[in-house]
């Protein structure tokens, strides 16, 4: 996190298809968020929007500005108060909702929030719905209706009963109930804090050791849930001998998981857990992933005869292509795991609940079932670049390869064989390209990815 | 064109210009010119009130202000309140005496009047420049709902009035706060003085159940059913309790001017002293001033100048012939409940009911219009008049405190560009109804041929 005093470039406001992000009192103000609620509301049209929000300190000030904004043109806000992302999103059609406003900057850090709009279907609006919302922004010609028009604040006092409610039918709660498995729970100061402890415990008889589990929004660990900010729910793990630790980002989508041992699986691996629950226990079908995503879940769907779609990156690009395939389950690589009948967006309970179903089915530990698949291992690098060498970058690498192992819905996607691919992209925060592969061993992805920087730094050369 | 600021606040039409982005820029503002105080909040109960509520107490945290959330509250309550929690000033929000769909923000200074015009002009400056003071996470502000504001105010005003004499009274009162902000303190109010209370139009709504100005039109429910009921007196009040018109006994509405005359006459009985007014008030107030040998001092219309002279002459008594006074010894606002109490106390220590205390007034006949113009016409029709006067013959005066108002021995008209209205007020005030007719019409006339 930067000083207050030099404005820096990174803490711009984003306005993009995941919503409008930016450091509040800098870029993201009150009235700007108060004038995104307006543009929604004309956008979705009169009728009832939920709006909820992470344990971010800013986050009430934002709501009441949202609230305000949509009020003023005639629309009549539910608030969801804090409330997990996913839970929003489910709440929009069970309420028959005209949409939804999440206020959260999910995994950026603690001084920034966001706007992030969620249509009626419970599904954050896709890219062509956000350039239409965005130019209803910019015309800043919103239909204001007059007093007697405007509709009073409704309050959903139980957000997550719905939720819980599906992801309770969806397993075998009684299952995990009988072996009452010791959990570790690092909440992140987030929305967790206020849900997961009771989830865990009330509703799935797991015997907790909660941290970081005050919904204060002072993140007393970095918010983004990755194997290194994972060190005091490790300890938490050993110390206590637990079957399982999960952590949430401060929005309660993605999830990570720590092993019997203590040790973080990474986000793939636990994304390949829930994968590989839903398909031996619950349903077979297609499973939709994202680009990057390592291939243990391509292993695992294997095992089953089912067929895996990449995809975009982008919870709404995983769900639109869940619902168009039909898929079961998917997610993406960043611990978001998506289950079709609960509803296709990321949710960290519904993982945390088909993981502990998985424990308490095989009697078996964490590491026991990660130890019956093969290895793997991504190694990331990045190579600088002036930012509109990226296409000449990308054009030439895909020429090099046979068409049927290539995938160009975001970036370049090499498949390279068995365990194996690269996947090469321009960043959208940094003058680089991005160049991640897998391979069984981190020497093999490592010299993937050394051999890519090095065609990379020929074809800049040749492009001076 | 709806919006007008002022350097006190905003006002404009719901769905039209009071856009809850400009209310926010405005809040923020103010919460920029209090360097991120604290900042008492309150308002009424119109339709748009709890979305301005939502849109002010947004901007005034992202300026780091310590909100405290006065939730529904009459203006006077909040001004009172002001210097008790060491606020830095106040925002409430309220319609006020306004028509439906019209709502407004007023600034309460640091003193718990009506901000001052330097103070004022800075926070227009400030929102003009959108300069705000904008809080990162760490500093952002807060809100914070407070109570027990209402007992303390009751119990200061318990010590201005003679509470014990009306109690002993046994009175049996009308109040009608118009579903505004009054509503849930007038029990309260009724159990401190001891009245018997009935309430008309007393659940608090959004929907206006009558004209919103209390004046003879607006009173007439209440004038209907008044001798029915055995009420000793009635009270209309504004959305904000800042302006006050009374029923009698008999039920006959009075003008909205005599409560500021009632008033006087008896506060100057009890404790005489400098009473201030505008220009356009009526004479019956000069009469009372001299009849008990104490000195009037004239401001422009508006609270902030009556405040302004009350300081400045060290006055004790200050009102406007809209139907509102203050005794700045307890509270720097118009104040309904401070005038609903010394109008019983006049009552009670007269020992006269409202009909005869009325009847003791010297009356005149009081004629209000209004002529719709735009703003620059308005202003620019006044500059005009002054260039026609001749065509009013003899006169005895003239008076430019705020418009024009010209002088007769026997009455006065009074033509001014509203400061919240597109519209120019013409009073008119003679000792016969003819007289006051035939004038204001002369005037409309003349208004009328140069807009």
């Amino acid at each position: 996190m930067s000083n207050g005093e030099s404005i820096n470039i990174k803490e711009t406001l984003k306005v993009a298809v995941s919503g409008v992000r930016g450091v509040v009192g800098v870029s993201f103000t009150p009235q700007l968020a108060a004038s995104f609620a307006q543009a929604f509301g004309t956008f979705v049209g009169v009728g009832p929007v939920v709006i909820g929000r992470d344990t971010r300190p800013t986050g009430l000030m934002i709501e009441q500005a949202v609230v305000a904004g949509l009020q003023s043109v005639g629309c009549t806000p539910i608030l969801a108060g804090i409330a997990p992302t996913p839970t929003l999103l489910m709440l929009v059609p069970s309420l028959g909702a005209r949409g939804g406003i999440a206020i959260t900057a999910s995994h950026n850090p603690g001084d920034w929030n966001a706007l992030k709009f969620i249509g009626a279907n419970g599904l954050f609006i896709s890219e062509s719905r956000a350039q239409e919302l965005f130019d209803v922004y910019h015309q800043q010609d919103f239909p204001l209706v007059e007093e007697t028009l405007i509709k009073k604040v409704r309050f959903e006092k139980y957000p997550t009963e719905n939720h819980f409610k599906r992801i309770l039918s969806y397993i075998n709660p009684q299952a995990v109930k009988r072996r009452k498995l010791k959990v570790a729970i690092d909440c992140g100061n987030g929305v967790g804090a206020l849900y997961s402890p009771i989830f865990l415990d009330a509703m799935l008889g797991c015997d907790i050791y909660p941290i970081f589990d005050t919904p204060s929004g002072r993140f007393e660990r970095e918010p983004e849930p990755l194997p290194q900010h994972l060190g005091r729910l490790s300890q938490v793990v050993q110390e206590n001998r637990c079957d399982i630790g999960f952590a949430q980002d401060p929005d309660g989508d993605r999830l990570a998981v720590v092993d019997d041992k203590g040790r973080p699986i990474g986000e793939d691996l636990t994304l390949a857990l829930a994968v590989w629950q839903v398909l031996d226990k619950h349903e077979r079908g297609t499973v939709c992933i994202n680009v990057p995503t390592s291939k243990a879940v391509d292993v695992v769907a294997a095992r089953y005869g089912c067929q895996v779609v990449r995809t975009r990156i982008g919870e709404i690009n995983v769900a639109e292509a869940m619902l168009k395939n039909d898929a079961v389950v998917g997610g993406e690589n960043i611990g978001g795991i998506m289950i079709s009948k609960i509803h296709p967006c990321r949710d960290s309970f519904s993982g945390m609940a088909v993981i502990l179903e998985m424990l308490a089915m095989r009697d078996q530990s964490v590491s026991e079932i990660i130890g019956s698949l093969p290895s793997f291992s991504i190694y990331r690098g990045k190579v600088a670049i002036r930012p509109e060498l990226a296409p000449i970058i990308i054009r030439h690498i895909r020429h090099t390869h046979e068409p049927a192992k290539i995938n160009m819905l975001d970036g370049l996607f090499v498949d390279l064989g068995k365990h194996s691919w690269v996947h090469i992209r321009r960043s959208n925060t940094e003058s680089v390209m991005r160049i991640t592969a897998e391979a069984e061993s981190r020497e093999s992805a490592k010299a993937i990815v050394d051999s890519y920087t090095k065609l990379t730094a020929e074809i800049i050369e040749n492009n001076r | 064109m709806t919006l007008r600021l002022a350097s006190f606040g905003m006002r404009g039409y719901v769905g039209d210009s009071l856009n809850p982005r400009d209310v926010m820029d405005y809040a923020a503002a103010f919460g920029t010119f209090t360097d991120g105080g604290r900042i008492l909040l309150a308002r009424d109960t119109r339709y748009s009130s709890p979305m301005l509520h939502a849109a002010v107490a947004s901007s005034l945290i992202s300026c780091g202000c310590e909100v405290l959330d006065m939730g529904i509250c009459p203006t006077p309550m909040l001004q009172f309140s002001v210097q008790p929690y060491g606020a830095s000033g106040g925002v409430s929000i309220t319609g006020g005496h306004h028509g439906m769909g019209w709502n407004s923000l007023s600034l309460i200074g640091a003193d718990g009047a009506f901000l001052e015009p330097v103070g004022g002009e800075t926070v227009l400056d400030i929102f003009h420049a959108g300069d705000f003071l904008r809080k990162r996470s760490d500093n952002i502000g807060s809100v914070t709902e407070i109570s027990g504001f209402d007992e303390r105010y009751f119990e200061t005003l318990a010590t201005h009035i003679d509470a014990k004499a009306i109690k002993n009274a046994n009175l049996t009162v009308m109040i009608d706060p118009l579903g505004g902000a009054g509503c849930p303190y007038i029990t309260t109010f009724a159990r401190q003085l001891g009245f018997n209370l009935i309430g008309v139009n007393d659940q608090p709504s959004g929907y206006l159940p009558r004209e919103a100005e209390p004046r003879p039109r607006s009173a007439l429910q209440m004038a209907s059913f008044i001798r029915h009921v055995k009420g000793q007196v009635g009270f209309v009040l504004s959305s904000d309790m800042g302006r006050m018109s009374m029923v009698s006994e008999s039920g006959e509405p009075t003008s909205e001017e005599y409560t500021f005359a009632i008033i006087a006459d008896y506060v100057l009985s009890r404790s005489p002293g400098v009473v201030v007014t505008n220009s356009c008030t009526t004479r019956t107030i000069d009469d009372v001033v001299r009849r008990h040998n104490s000195r009037l001092v004239k401001t422009p219309v508006g609270q902030a100048y009556i405040v302004s002279a009350l300081e400045d002459e060290l006055g004790v008594l200050g009102g406007e012939g809209s139907g509102s006074a203050m005794l700045p010894a307890f509270n720097r606002g118009f104040d309904g409940f401070l005038m609903m109490g010394l109008v019983l106390e006049a009552m009670v220590v007269g020992g006269k009911p409202l009909s005869e205390l009325l009847n003791a007034l010297p009356r005149y006949h009081i004629i209000k219009r209004s002529v719709a113009c735009g703003s620059r016409q308005g202003y620019g029709a006044i500059e005009h008049l002054k260039e026609r006067l001749y065509e009013f013959g003899d006169v005895d005066g003239f008076d430019m405190t705020d418009g024009l108002r010209i002088n007769w021995n026997d009455g006065w008209v009074h033509a001014r560009a509203s400061h919240t209205e597109q519209i120019v007020r013409v009073i008119s005030e003679s000792e016969s109804r003819e007289l006051a007719e035939k004038r204001v019409e002369m005037m409309l006339r003349l208004i009328g041929s140069v807009i």
